[in-house]
């Protein structure tokens, strides 16, 4: 079996940079994904959303990934949040306790709905 | 492929599969077939396939050392109670799995590697996980119960 190519492309929105994820998240997926959240990362937004609508598998080494990911994004003081994760995926990022740290929503709406929130509740500078 | 009968105990499948990364998805593919007909509920089937998946990287990865020519075994079984997964590799000595509890906190702390999630993985995603070996293989057996299984209704295992 051929193994699925992973792509990573990186959008810009109000409410922060969203990482479009698209194949199999496992070990191959390691340079384009590191690649693209260092983009997502240029113009320090204040939350990064992974988009996993288009992934269809993600094994233990692709969990560590998102670990790195994670940790990078705690380092800059910066939300991460998912969205598309099949409820198999949400369950191991509930057993995985990844769901503790990374905001887990359904879809796109609702995560942006959340950031916007955020933002609101923000005082003032 | 499909062995005889043996009293209660059928063997549904046995499957082999190179030492190459990203083969765990075949062996897994392949598993999910050999049981479609046994009526296992979505959510139970997906945890199979991690599972089966885990259990094969960790054998053509720590077992048989990624040697193309190295195959992993895989033989499915089923009894009217459980269902069967028994994954062999060439390796020798003690299965090879990180000891280590994986603890989230520790690894964003940088005080455990981001890794090591693999059987701790299995584990979660089956009723009971075996592993034996001698001086020429590893057995990695996973069982799902059949009858009596409750899940708890976040998707976690009923303990």
């Amino acid at each position: 079996m051929a193994v699925k190519h992973f792509e990573a492309e990186v959008r810009r929105e109000p409410s922060g940079a969203v990482l479009d994820l698209r194949g199999e998240i496992n070990g191959f997926a390691q340079e384009a994904l590191d690649a693209a959240y260092a983009e997502a990362e240029k113009e320090n937004p204040g939350a990064i959303l992974l988009n996993f609508e288009e992934v269809d598998y993600i094994n233990s080494t692709g969990i560590a990934l998102i670990v790195g990911l994670l940790a990078r994004a705690r380092a800059a003081k910066r939300d991460l949040s998912a969205y598309g994760l099949s409820e198999h995926y949400v369950e191991i990022f509930n057993i995985t306790r990844l769901s503790d740290f990374v905001n887990v929503f359904p879809d796109e709406r609702s995560a942006m709905g959340d950031r916007r929130q955020q933002e609101n509740l923000k005082p003032e500078a | 492929m499909t062995a005889p009968r043996n009293g209660s105990h059928r063997t549904l499948a046995e499957l082999s599969v190179p030492s190459e990364p990203g083969n765990e998805r075949r062996a897994m593919e392949a598993v999910a077939d050999t049981v479609e007909g046994l009526g296992l509920p979505g959510r139970t089937l997906e945890r199979l396939k991690t599972a089966v998946a885990e259990a094969t990287m960790n054998a053509m990865e720590h077992g048989n050392r990624y040697r193309e020519e190295a195959l992993v075994l895989i033989e499915v079984s089923a009894t009217d109670a459980e269902i069967s997964v028994r994954i062999t590799d060439e390796g020798a000595g003690p299965a090879a799995f990180d000891p280590e509890t994986p603890d989230l906190e520790a690894k964003l702390d940088g005080a455990q590697t981001p890794r090591g999630w693999g059987l701790f993985l299995i584990k979660s995603m089956v009723d009971e996980m075996n592993v034996t070996g001698d001086e020429r293989h590893h057995t990695v057996e996973l069982i799902l119960h059949l009858n009596g299984r409750k899940e708890a209704s976040d998707g976690r295992k009923a303990l």
